[in-house]
């Protein structure tokens, strides 16, 4: 089962490390991309009872065809329910149903913090963001919140430049002070070089596991802070050959997940 | 009551500057022909609010239409960030606008609680995030954060919205404004309902007979509606379930010609102001982009099982 394959790409590894974070009869919350694909490798290899829905108001679509937005099309046809924004973020995920969620931010710091507002000074943009959308309520009331950031100085930082979806925000017992359910918020980061888990202690995120082809020191050098090394660090599992066969011959035989190598995910 | 009339007759009569707007959509349904309606008026000084607004706000906002923007999200989807937006807030061009900030749970909890007439409501968001740290034209009023009275947890007001107009567009609605719709929601029927007053654009007019066939599928019903449009085609280039898809080339016409101010002024003229409908739109988006580029976004059918409402 677990022949590596040595051709698979970075963005199918960080598919499958996303998809090894979700169980059998998880409800999961996912974006488009690697949320997707992630979730359904998931389906298809060891939680054929997870659920998906997207936060527009769709609970478990069966899309023909690659879904490009939230909002999608394709999400309609076949749903087992649609909705809208009140029902899935309100009468599902504030009422403390979803398992797991899924982000991805433009800036995220060693507490998970997410940005997805503004890079500089807030009244001043260096650099105007979308904002929110769902994902602050995400991250504030998913059980486990799975982050995808490219792995450099200029995407991780020590802090953020504007918490948009609190992950630990200042460290222990930050999330408590602020009333956030118990027993929610980051799980792991998923970087185009490594896997980081976040200590229950300190709250920070430290390398759990570094991807092949990518060394401890190298990714040292790219993370702003002071990243702590698991003791029993290891390299990360590539994609099995049951999970490689899933992605191409199932989920995106046209490929469309190579579009993240070129924007960065290498 | 018959209340059918035209795009420009609805606009003008029930939308006017300094209003505040619902405008609904989620990609889904976006009222696209309202949406270029309101730049060839001229109409200014909105202040416009959805939860995750996509192109049609990016467009209204490069045209020089809004003031004021309660937002929780806005970009061009696979497209990238927008580039009207990032011009407005980054660059002052046409002016900085004035952006209050919200998320997609709490900003839709807000139209429910003015849909509902509840003044507020509580919700379990943005706390701990630097959404409470930033305050626009709300002020205060953005939110209140208080001790809960029953278990004295940290809780967060946030203030019911009541726009004034709630525009959106449907798939069916009759002479008399009940509209219906089937798929994505997004913030559409909480949005419309918190509106002091709906315009209605639809795809295509029904009976009431037709309506009553399935009035579950109803979100808003007429006594709320001042206004029904039939606009075939009229969320394009979002998409209707059931009528045609999202155009995504024509996704991408919009963001390389927002990249630049100039380009961005070219579209509108082409798009908005030389054509004084929604027909004159068809037929010059099927007289450039070819009768097969059109025929290819229009949706098979695929009914559903009838519903039986019979006792």
């Amino acid at each position: 089962m677990t022949t590596p394959g040595n051709d698979y790409i970075k963005p199918e590894l960080m598919a499958c490390c996303g998809s090894r974070e979700i169980e059998d009869n998880d409800l999961v919350i996912i974006g488009t991309g690697f949320p997707t694909m992630s979730a359904n490798i998931a389906k298809h290899i060891h939680a054929p009872n997870a659920t998906m829905m997207q936060e527009s108001g769709v609970i478990d679509a069966q899309p023909k065809r690659t879904a490009l937005s939230v909002g999608d099309p394709c999400l309609n046809p076949g749903a087992a329910m649609i909705g809208g924004l009140v029902e899935i973020m309100g009468m599902f995920l504030q009422a403390g149903w979803v398992d797991v969620g899924f982000l991805s931010g433009s800036q995220v710091d060693k507490y998970g913090n997410i940005n997805t507002t503004v890079i500089g000074d807030y009244d001043h943009p260096k650099s105007r963001l979308p904002g929110s959308g769902g994902a602050n309520p995400i991250g504030a009331m998913a059980k486990k919140t799975l982050i995808i950031a490219l792995h450099d100085k200029r995407r991780l930082a020590e802090k953020v430049d504007f918490i948009t979806t609190p992950g630990y925000i200042d460290g222990p017992g930050s999330r408590e002070k602020w009333g956030l359910p118990p027993n929610t918020g980051p799980q792991v980061l998923i970087t185009n070089k490594a896997v980081l888990r976040f200590d229950s202690d300190t709250c920070e995120a430290y390398l759990e596991s570094f991807h092949p082809g990518n060394s401890i020191e190298e990714i040292l050098d790219a993370t702003p802070w002071e990243l702590k090394v698991a003791d029993d660090v290891h390299e990360t599992e590539p994609p099995t050959s049951a999970e490689l066969k899933i992605i191409r011959e199932v989920l995106d035989p046209g490929r469309m997940i190579s579009i993240y190598e070129k924007k960065g995910y290498v | 009551m018959n209340k059918v009339m035209t795009a420009r007759e609805a606009i003008s009569t029930h939308v006017k500057s300094g209003d505040f707007l619902f405008i609904g959509g989620y990609i889904c349904r976006s009222p696209f022909s309202a949406i270029h309606e309101i730049i060839r008026q001229g109409i200014n000084d909105l202040t416009i609010t959805r939860s995750n607004a996509a192109d049609d706000f990016d467009m209204l906002i490069g045209a020089g239409c809004v003031k004021r923007f309660i937002a929780t999200f806005l970009s061009l989807g696979v497209y990238g960030l927008g580039r009207c937006y990032r011009r407005s807030l980054e660059k002052g061009i046409p002016h900085k606008i004035e952006v209050e900030e919200y998320s997609n749970l709490s900003l839709p909890m807000m139209f429910l609680a003015g849909a509902m007439g509840m003044p507020f409501v509580p919700v379990k968001d943005m706390l701990g995030s630097d959404l409470l740290n930033v305050k626009s034209f709300m002020g205060e009023n953005k939110f209140k954060l208080i001790d809960s009275p029953f278990d004295g947890k940290p809780t967060l007001l946030v203030p019911a919205l009541n726009p004034d107009v709630g525009i959106i567009h449907v798939q069916q609605a009759d002479e008399s404004g009940n509209a219906q719709i089937w798929g994505i929601g997004g913030d559409c029927q909480y949005g419309a309902n918190a509106s002091k007053k709906v315009i209605v654009f639809c795809e295509r007019l029904v009976s009431r007979e037709t309506i009553g066939k399935d009035p579950s599928r109803t979100i808003v019903p007429a006594p709320k509606v001042v206004a029904v449009v039939e606009e075939p085609f009229g969320a394009h280039p979002g998409y209707t379930p059931g009528f045609y898809d999202t155009d995504f080339g024509f996704g991408y016409l919009y963001q390389q010609a927002s990249n630049t101010e100039a380009g961005f002024k070219d579209f509108l003229k082409e798009w908005v102001f030389d054509l004084e409908d929604r027909t004159a739109y068809t037929e010059h988006y099927i007289k450039k982009l070819g009768y097969q580029t059109f025929t290819k976004l229009q949706a098979e059918f695929d009914y559903g099982y009838p519903v039986s409402y019979a006792y």
